[in-house]
C-alpha cells in the first residue's frame, strides 16, 4: 500500500451516471476536481444495470424533486447526446393495457398523473397499438403512446461524461474506496483503502447504493438506503420490436417492459425485488421466469425467445422515499446525491446540473473562460492497420478496442473495456477474445495480466504466470508447468 | 475491383482445412483463398491440440503446413453479399490488418465453425463473476503461461471438457469433471482428475471471483467449492455475421444444406459446426473432404 495525498476543492465520490454528470457540470467551473471511484473502473453499479431507458417522466410523483429533474432533463438531453455523440434513439414508449383494471388504471391514474408532469400523451385503441407494434399481444384493448421516451447507452453516458469532466481537468482516482471522512469547519479529509488521501472543500456524496455508508462514515446517519433488484434478460431472437413496449404500472412496480436495445437486440425486464444485501447481483430461476411471463404478456414472441446473456441490476431505494439532495446535517460542505432510485440515468443532466449548481454556491464558484462541451469524434480505428478482428461474434476490431485504450479516461477492467467497445457482448461472451483483449491491456497500457480483474476488486482473470509469482506462492509449481506446456504445445 | 476467386473457404478450422487438403489431393482446377479469424490455421481447437482422441484433427494441423492453397489468417469475414445473378460472384466483406476489404468468388464454402456456448446461453442462474468460463478461454490462457484458477469445475461430458480438464489437472489446478445428466465420460480414470457422478449444474455463487457451484443430483442440491467454471457443454453455429446474407438457418441457427452442402443461395456451402454443431467437431473432417469432391465436379 503506497500513500499519497491530494488537496483539491471538490472531490464527488461514485463514478456512476450521476457522479461522473456532476463531475462534468462541476468542470465548467474554476475549480480543482477529484471523482473518486471504489471499483477499478466507473458505471460498475447500478448504471450498468437498468433498462437503459431515458424516461420523460411522464409517471414520476408529481410535484416532486424527482419529477422537477427529470422535467428539466428533457429540454438538457438534446446537447447531452449531442456534444458526447452518445448512441440514442428516440423510439417512443407505448403502454398497453389488456383488460378492465389495466383500462382503469390508465384512465385513472397514468393519464392524469402525465399531465401533471406535462408530458402529452397519445392515446391509442388497440388497433392502433397493433398497427404501430404488430408484435405487441393480440389482448391488446387500449394504449397510450409516450412520443418522448427513447433508448440510450448508459455506458457511453457515464463514460462521456466523466471524459468529458477529465478533458476539462478533472482527475479521476479509480479503486479508491473511501474508508474514513473527516470534517473540519474548513475542509474535509477523506482516506482511501488504496492509503490515498485527499483534502476538499466540498464533498459531494454520489455513492449511488452505498451512499447511506459514506454517509455514516460522515458521522450522518438520516437515511438509509435499500436495494432493489431487478433482473433482466438480453435475446437477439428477431422479435422486430422498435418501441418501448410498457403494462399499466401497479402500486407496487412499474412492473416488467420489452424494450430495444440502441446497440442491437431486445430487452427484457426488470423484476422489482426488495433485498437485504447490496452485493447480491444473482439471477434466479423465479426471477427470470416472472421476466418471461410479464414480457410474454406484451410481447408474445418473448416467451420462447433464446437469451443471449441475464443479468441484474440493484437500484437504492430510500428510506425517505424522495431524491436526497441537498447538504448533511453534519456538515454543509457534505452535499449528498442519494436515493436516484431507478431514474438517474433519466434524470442525470439535470441532477448535475443541480448538484453542481449547490457546489457552486457553496464556494462561489465562477464559470471557467473555456468549457470543452463536446468530446472528439466517437471511438475509431485510428490506423489502418489495427483492422483485424478482435471479438469475433461483434466483429469489434483492435483499432476499436485501441481507440478505447489510448481515451483520456481508458478502460481498467475487462468489462470496462466491453462497455466502452461493445466487444464480448456478443454470443461466446467474450470466451473467444479475453485471453487476447487481455494481451492488448498488457501491450498497450502496460497493464501485468496478472493483476487484470473483470469488474469488482478481487474479480481476477488468472491467478498465476509464467514464473508462479502470483498472489500466492502455492501454485508457483502449477504456473511453470503451464508454462512448459505452453512451450510443448508450440 | 476486388480479387476473384473461383472458391473462398470462409474459415481455416477443421472442416475448411479438411476441404483445403482433399481439394488439393484430388487434384481440383480454379483458384482458392481461405480466409481466417485467428492469427494461425486450425480454429478455435487448435489451442486445445495437440490431445488424446483428437489425433486426425492434429493430423490435419500438421499436413496444413505443407499446403499450397491461399489462406489469410488474421483475416475475418464479416458479411456476404450474395450474387444478384447467377452469373456474378459473391462478395465477401473482410476486415483484417489492411483495413476492410472485399474478396469475389464463384463459389463459397461457409465453414466458419462454431462458439462454444456459454452458461449465459442455458440461462444458469447466479452473479456474473470471474471464473466462469468456456475450454477456448483455459486452452489460450494455459498457452500465453497464464493459470486461469486453483480450483475447477469442467461441466461437460465430451472429449473436449476431458482433455480441457487434463489439461488443467497437469498444469496444477485441482479439476474435478461433472459429466451433465444421463451423460457418460468415455474412460472414468481421468486421475489427476477426479470424476463425479453425473449432475446438473443448477448455479454459481461468488461476488468477485466464482466461490461455488451449485449442482443437482437425484432431487438434491449440494454445492462444490470452485474459482473456476469451464462450461463445455455444447457448441452452436457462429453464423451472426451471416444474418444480412439471407442464407437460410433453421431455429437453432444451424445452416441448411442439401445432401450436396448447398444452402439456400446458389453457389453457396457449408460445411462443418456451422451446418451440424459438435463440441467434438465429430463431422467436420469428413464434410470438408466430402464437399470438395462436391466443388470440384461444380466447378468443372
Amino acid at each position: 500500500m503506497t500513500s499519497s495525498s491530494r488537496t483539491v476543492d471538490v472531490v464527488v465520490i461514485g463514478g456512476g451516471v450521476v457522479g461522473c454528470s456532476i463531475l462534468r457540470e462541476l468542470s465548467r467551473y474554476d475549480a480543482s476536481l477529484a471523482l473518486i471511484e471504489r471499483h477499478p473502473d466507473i458505471c460498475e453499479g447500478t448504471s450498468k444495470a437498468n433498462s437503459a431507458i431515458v424516461h420523460t417522466g411522464f409517471d414520476a410523483p408529481p410535484g416532486t424533486l424527482e419529477a422537477r429533474l427529470l422535467a428539466e432533463a428533457r429540454e438538457l438531453w438534446p446537447d447531452v447526446i449531442t456534444d458526447l455523440n452518445i448512441p440514442y434513439l428516440q423510439t417512443g414508449a407505448v403502454m398497453v393495457a389488456t383488460d378492465d383494471t389495466e383500462q382503469a388504471a390508465l384512465h385513472e391514474e397514468v393519464i392524469p398523473k402525465a399531465e401533471k408532469n406535462g408530458v402529452e400523451l397519445q392515446r391509442l385503441t388497440g388497433e392502433e397499438v397493433r398497427d404501430m407494434a404488430p408484435y405487441v399481444t393480440e389482448r391488446a384493448r387500449e394504449g397510450v403512446l409516450i412520443e418522448g421516451e427513447g433508448v440510450i447507452d448508459p455506458f457511453w453516458t457515464t463514460r462521456a461524461y466523466a471524459e468529458s469532466a477529465v478533458r476539462n481537468g478533472a482527475e479521476a482516482f479509480l479503486g479508491q474506496e473511501v474508508v474514513a471522512i473527516d470534517i473540519e469547519p474548513s475542509k474535509i479529509t477523506l482516506r482511501t483503502s488504496a492509503g490515498l488521501t485527499i483534502e476538499a472543500k466540498v464533498v459531494v456524496n454520489a455513492g449511488g447504493l452505498w451512499a447511506d455508508e459514506v454517509a455514516r462514515l460522515a458521522g450522518d446517519d438520516s437515511f438509509r438506503l435499500t436495494p432493489r433488484k431487478g433482473e433482466f434478460i438480453i435475446t437477439e431472437d428477431e422479435l422486430n420490436v422498435s418501441q418501448i413496449i410498457l403494462p399499466v404500472p401497479t402500486k407496487i412496480s412499474k412492473g416488467i417492459l420489452v424494450t430495444p436495445i440502441v446497440f442491437g437486440g431486445t430487452l427484457l425486464g426488470p423484476t422489482a425485488d426488495d433485498i437485504e444485501d447490496k452485493r447480491d447481483l444473482g439471477t434466479t430461476p423465479d426471477g427470470l421466469r416472472r421476466v418471461r411471463d410479464g414480457a410474454a404478456k406484451l410481447v408474445p414472441g418473448a416467451a420462447t425467445a433464446s437469451s443471449i446473456r441475464q443479468f441484474a441490476g440493484l437500484r437504492a431505494v430510500s428510506s425517505t422515499g424522495e431524491y436526497i439532495i441537498g447538504p448533511s446535517k453534519v456538515s454543509r460542505n457534505l452535499i449528498h446525491v442519494a436515493g436516484i432510485r431507478s431514474t438517474g440515468l433519466s434524470a442525470s443532466p439535470a441532477i448535475g446540473r443541480y448538484a453542481a449548481s449547490l457546489v457552486r454556491d457553496t464556494l462561489g464558484l465562477s464559470q471557467r473562460t473555456v468549457f470543452h462541451a463536446a468530446l472528439p469524434e466517437a471511438l475509431s480505428e485510428e490506423h489502418a492497420d489495427e483492422g483485424e478482428v478482435v471479438c469475433l461474434c461483434r466483429s469489434i476490431t483492435k483499432g476499436e478496442i485501441l481507440a478505447a485504450m489510448r481515451s483520456p479516461l481508458p478502460p481498467r477492467s475487462l468489462d470496462g473495456l466491453k462497455r466502452r467497445t461493445g466487444a464480448m457482448l456478443g454470443d461466446c461472451q467474450g470466451n473467444i477474445c479475453a485471453v487476447r483483449i487481455a494481451e492488448l491491456f498488457a501491450k498497450h497500457l502496460g497493464r501485468d495480466p496478472l493483476s487484470l480483474e473483470k469488474h469488482v476488486a478481487g474479480s481476477r482473470l488468472f491467478v498465476d504466470g509464467p514464473d508462479g509469482d502470483g498472489s500466492a506462492g502455492e501454485t508457483r509449481r502449477g504456473g511453470a508447468r503451464a508454462a512448459e506446456l505452453a512451450v510443448t504445445s508450440e | 475491383m476486388t480479387d476473384l476467386y473461383d472458391v473462398v473457404v470462409i474459415g481455416a478450422g477443421l472442416s475448411g482445412l479438411s476441404f483445403l487438403r482433399e481439394w488439393e489431393r484430388i487434384g481440383a482446377d480454379g483458384s482458392i483463398l481461405a480466409l481466417e479469424y485467428g492469427d494461425a490455421v486450425g480454429g478455435l481447437l487448435r489451442h486445445a491440440l495437440p490431445a488424446e482422441e483428437f489425433e486426425e484433427a492434429s493430423q490435419l494441423l500438421a499436413d496444413a503446413a505443407s499446403g499450397r492453397a491461399e489462406i489469410r489468417c488474421g483475416t475475418t469475414a464479416v458479411g456476404l453479399l450474395p450474387a444478384m445473378n447467377r452469373d456474378d460472384p459473391h462478395v465477401i466483406l473482410t476486415r483484417g490488418a489492411g483495413g476492410t476489404t472485399r474478396v469475389s468468388a464463384k463459389r463459397v464454402v461457409l465453414a466458419s465453425g462454431g462458439l462454444e456456448t456459454p452458461r449465459e446461453h442455458d440461462q444458469i442462474s447466479g452473479p456474473r463473476p470471474a471464473g466462469v468460463v468456456t475450454p477456448i478461454f483455459v486452452h489460450q490462457a494455459l498457452a500465453n503461461g497464464l493459470l486461469p484458477g486453483r480450483r475447477a469445475v469442467v461441466y461437460g461430458a465430451s472429449k473436449l471438457a476431458v482433455v480441457t480438464a487434463l489439461r488443467m489437472a497437469t498444469a496444477g489446478i485441482e479439476t474435478v469433471l461433472v459429466p451433465p445428466p444421463s451423460s457418460e465420460v468415455s474412460s472414468k480414470d481421468l486421475a489427476p482428475v477426479t470424476v463425479e457422478s453425473p449432475s446438473e449444474l443448477v448455479a454459481v455463487q461468488g461476488y468477485a471471483r466464482l466461490e461455488q457451484v451449485v449442482l443437482r443430483r437425484d432431487g438434491t442440491e449440494h454445492s462444490l467449492p470452485a474459482d473456476t467454471l469451464v462450461y463445455a457443454v455444447d457448441l452452436m453455429p457462429n453464423t451472426h455475421w451471416l444474418h444480412a446474407s439471407g442464407v437460410a438457418t433453421d431455429d437453432r441457427g444451424r445452416v441448411v444444406v442439401d445432401d450436396r452442402y448447398e444452402t439456400s443461395l446458389a453457389g453457396v456451402f457449408a460445411i462443418g459446426t456451422v451446418v451440424a454443431p459438435s463440441i467434438d467437431h465429430a463431422h467436420s473432417v469428413a464434410m470438408g473432404a466430402a464437399a470438395a469432391h462436391v466443388l470440384k465436379g461444380d466447378i468443372a
